[in-house]
């Protein structure tokens, strides 16, 4: 029993490590910024969670960039595209429009 | 109980990020390696280290001190995060684990490969999970028997009994390359 637990000893002492690449490390830290970034308070923490609740397990740059782009395409359209009047339109703002006669001209 | 992690676990838990790196620094090539010899698969020993140290990143601010030495809690975590993947794989669970035949290839064929480590690798693989990780804790690692008894959640005469028979089960195979 005992030449058997020196035998292994022996035989699984010089198993080399496996070395850990920088990739992984990476990512490890990867995980705890987002960790530590849900935690954190104030402002930052808030923006934390909200990119997490929107767009879980990427870099803040992303839904940030998502949504200026959505801004500025939704400006831009407002801008450069013109509004047709529907028949709809129309009748509301004729409605809306004061009426044209005058009450002391009825002779 | 002096535990040398408690100051990195508890800044490390208040968001310090250096202190995250430092017990990842400490901590990361022991349980890779652990991880690599359990699952046999880099990038899977990778993918499990990763969310070892992901479940440390959300238990660390609650972490007690005293309660459990880290090291033995985080060494705990990464073998069930092994033993999860282990038993997603086809057709395996832990319990048929010892009932399944030996892949090892024969002596002769072992001997022709040459290479010492591969041969090892293949006998380790061929042992059942438990006592292969039984045996990684203590004869790798160099863990006690106590410590290693805490982190496979068993009892110290259990953990004896198991590497009473991976050692015999070991000798079995490799016993002719190394004696």
């Amino acid at each position: 029993m005992e030449q058997d637990e020196m035998w292994a000893d022996a035989l699984l002492r010089d198993l080399p490590s496996e070395p850990a690449g920088p990739a992984l490390q990476a990512r490890i830290l990867a995980d705890f910024d987002r960790t530590a970034g849900r935690r954190a308070g104030g402002v930052a923490g808030w923006m934390a969670r909200m990119r997490d609740a929107v767009w879980p397990g990427v870099p803040l740059w992303r839904p940030a960039g998502a949504l200026a782009f959505a801004l500025a395409l939704g400006v831009l359209t407002g801008i450069y595209l013109p509004l047709e009047e529907t028949a709809e339109q129309t009748t509301a703002i004729a409605l809306d429009e004061a009426p044209s006669f005058d009450l002391g001209d009825a002779s | 109980m002096f535990d040398p992690d408690t100051d990195l676990v508890k800044r490390t838990g208040q968001g310090d990020r250096a202190a995250a790196q430092a017990l990842m620094a400490r901590h990361l090539p022991k349980m890779l390696t652990l991880a690599r010899r359990m699952l046999g698969g880099q990038a899977e020993a990778e993918d499990a280290v990763q969310d070892a140290f992901m479940k440390l990143w959300t238990h660390a601010a609650r972490w007690e001190p005293g309660k459990a030495k880290f090291e033995t809690w985080l060494y705990r975590v990464t073998m069930n995060k092994c033993y999860d993947r282990l038993r997603k794989r086809p057709g395996a669970s832990l319990d048929e684990a010892a009932e399944v035949a030996d892949p090892t290839p024969a002596a002769d064929s072992v001997l022709e490969t040459s290479e010492l480590g591969s041969a090892i690798e293949a006998a380790l693989q061929a042992l059942p999970e438990r006592q292969r990780a039984a045996i990684l804790l203590c004869h790798h690692q160099e863990m006690g028997n106590i410590e290693a008894a805490e982190v496979l959640g068993i009892s110290v005469e259990a953990l004896e009994s198991l590497l009473a028979r991976g050692r015999r089960a070991l000798r079995a195979r490799l016993g002719h390359l190394k004696e």
